[in-house]
């Protein structure tokens, strides 16, 4: 399989100006700018195949998006090597920025007093278009984010969501080979982020496209990325299938009890950690291996309507991969 | 070409309307343009009560045509969206065109000239409405040589600035905080103090027009009034057309490497 992105060693460190609190702080930084260095990425490496959906995790300040802004030419690295698509990023080279996107949950790229549609015919003739590609393309999007009555309405009237629907399309007019995505659905409701993930997900079906996708939303993940990779202050510490992320992290698996009558909790401390009892419901943590031997013991001695055995929360996994 | 055309036409018309969105604003703008053509010109008049009193070699009539004259030049050459980019340095903005197949220089600049387009067709008007409310002395040029070389002494006018401003433009990539003061100390004071838009550069000490002009200032408004207005000799205006494009040769140039250094040092703030 051909590699869609190979990012080998890469360091990036910002220099910035430290400024102590308050007024004296303000002005002696004026006189005398103490700069530091800032390490945002510690040497990261990984691949990514063509055609392939990955996860990016990590708590705020980790690196995500500063792999994304240097796998976009946007930051210039300090030392290691990125390649996309066969082109150095950094390069800007046309023909490669005419194959990839940066859609970014928090910086848009809509004319912001002017309809969508303006925007799009812009980036018609930016990206080399033909007007029967275009129309096609647009409406293709337009049906699959279901915004017909909006493209010519100022963007700085619309919602939130429909704004960031908008930021889709103009991001992958073009049909853009590699997409990269920040927080697509930060912000959004619920009904929204199904839309956004449904239309990802298709996406990358339908083009073949490869994505790069980082989210604090781990619905996102799961729904979406078969393999995620998790960094942590600047530093790769997982990278492989969810599942895999599961069993190493997930140690125990969650009990479900609906009780058919009240009954003593500290009977359940025998078994697993409760951490959850509000009658009829009841949750237990329980360790993997002898999740069935509960499951058993708590159908016999208890008064039980239902069971069922769960895998822990991906959030949960997560808050505990980054918590070590 | 025909590629780079569309391209251009493209940007010109959205950047267009943008400048439009805000009208109220910008009408508000404009009267205060010519607000400040009134104060200018009752207080030259004042000054130039007597019609014999002569200044530095204006008289009067002159002297209101100077007026005038920035006006028209002002709106043509100061007038550039690319005093957005500073900000867009700083607050990150930048990415955006960053990634697109677009050359910067040129997507900016094409915004500049769509900017100039509607701040001309505005100080024409102005122009014609201060005409018959203060019905000054304008004096119009038929030589062809000093028309020609007009039009030629703007071109290079508009992109001295176009260089200038992308230049200081750049000091955000190192000291993001400092987008606004590096833009105005530069732009509102060194370029309108030396450029002669606020007063003709004649009156300076000779010695001092003499450094002045061997610096790219007086090419933006005033070697390009004066050349309208004839007054200087053939030979003055050919060396001025020299130091003109010896400088948009050099501040290109210089433009390019401070860029290319500081999109290295660029952080791309936000998100």
């Amino acid at each position: 399989m051909e590699k869609a992105i190979i990012v080998d060693h890469l360091v990036k460190d910002f220099e910035v100006t430290v400024k102590k609190p308050g007024i004296k702080g303000a002005i002696s930084t004026i006189f005398s700018p103490q700069k530091t260095s800032i390490h945002a990425l510690k040497s990261i490496s990984f691949t990514i195949q063509k055609g392939e959906l990955v996860g990016f995790i990590g708590p705020n300040g980790a690196g995500k998006t500063t792999t994304l802004k240097t796998l976009s030419g946007l930051l210039y690295p300090t030392s290691g090597f990125t390649q996309v698509l066969d082109y150095d990023p950094w390069d800007k080279n046309p023909e490669f920025l005419k194959q990839i996107s940066l859609v970014m949950g928090q910086k848009n790229q809509l004319w912001w007093d002017l309809p969508a549609i303006e925007t799009f015919e812009l980036n018609r003739v930016i990206y080399g278009l033909n007007k029967k590609q275009f129309v096609q393309n647009l409406e293709e999007l337009v049906t699959l984010l279901d915004l017909g009555k909006i493209l010519n309405i100022p963007v700085r009237r619309l919602s939130l969501g429909q704004r960031m629907r908008l930021e889709l399309v103009a991001a992958l007019l073009y049909k853009p080979k590699v997409l990269f995505l920040d927080e697509p659905t930060i912000g959004l409701d619920l009904i929204a982020q199904q839309k956004i993930r449904d239309f990802i997900y298709e996406y990358n079906k339908k083009n073949e496209a490869t994505i790069l996708l980082t989210s604090h939303n781990m619905d996102d993940l799961v729904d979406l990325a078969r393999r995620v990779i998790v960094i942590d202050k600047g530093k790769l510490i997982f990278d492989g299938v969810l599942e895999e992320l599961v069993n190493r992290y997930a140690k125990e698996k969650l009990i479900k009890i609906y009780l058919t009558q009240s009954v003593n909790v500290e009977d359940f401390r025998k078994i697993g950690k409760v951490k959850k009892y509000a009658y009829p419901q009841v949750y237990l943590s329980v360790p993997r291996s002898t999740v069935a031997v509960a499951a058993a013991e708590i159908l016999q001695d208890f008064p039980v309507g239902d069971l069922n055995i769960e895998e822990i929360p991906i959030e949960e996994i997560v808050r505990k991969v980054f918590s070590r | 070409m025909k590629k780079n055309l569309q391209k251009f036409y493209s940007i010109f018309r959205i950047s267009f309307q943008q400048e439009f969105a805000y009208k109220l604003s910008f009408f508000l703008w404009r009267f205060r343009n010519v607000m400040q053509i009134f104060l200018v010109f009752f207080l030259w008049s004042a000054i130039f009560s007597n019609p014999s009193t002569e200044f530095f070699g204006y008289d009067r009539d002159k002297i209101l045509t100077y007026v005038f004259g920035i006006l028209i030049i002002k709106a043509l050459v100061l007038s550039a969206r690319a005093v957005d980019v500073a900000s867009e340095v700083a607050s990150g903005d930048l990415n955006n065109s960053l990634v697109k197949p677009i050359n910067i220089f040129k997507y900016w600049f094409a915004r500049d000239i769509s900017s100039k387009a509607l701040n001309i067709i505005f100080a024409i008007g102005e122009t014609i409405i201060l005409f018959i409310i203060l019905r000054p002395p304008l004096f119009l040029q038929t030589n062809p040589f000093y028309l020609l070389a007009f039009i030629l002494s703007i071109g290079i006018a508009l992109l001295l600035f176009f260089f200038i401003l992308f230049i200081t433009s750049a000091v955000p990539f190192w000291m993001p905080e400092a987008a606004w003061g590096s833009q105005f100390l530069f732009i509102v004071v060194v370029v309108e103090f030396l450029s002669g838009s606020i007063f003709p550069l004649d009156i300076f000490p000779a010695a001092l027009q003499k450094i002045l002009y061997l610096l790219p200032f007086p090419y933006l408004i005033f070697f390009p009034l004066q050349t309208y207005l004839g007054s200087l000799s053939i030979l003055s205006v050919l060396k001025g057309l020299g130091i003109g494009i010896f400088w948009c040769g050099a501040l290109y140039l210089s433009m390019k490497k401070v860029w290319d250094k500081g999109l290295k040092a660029y952080q791309a703030y936000g998100r």
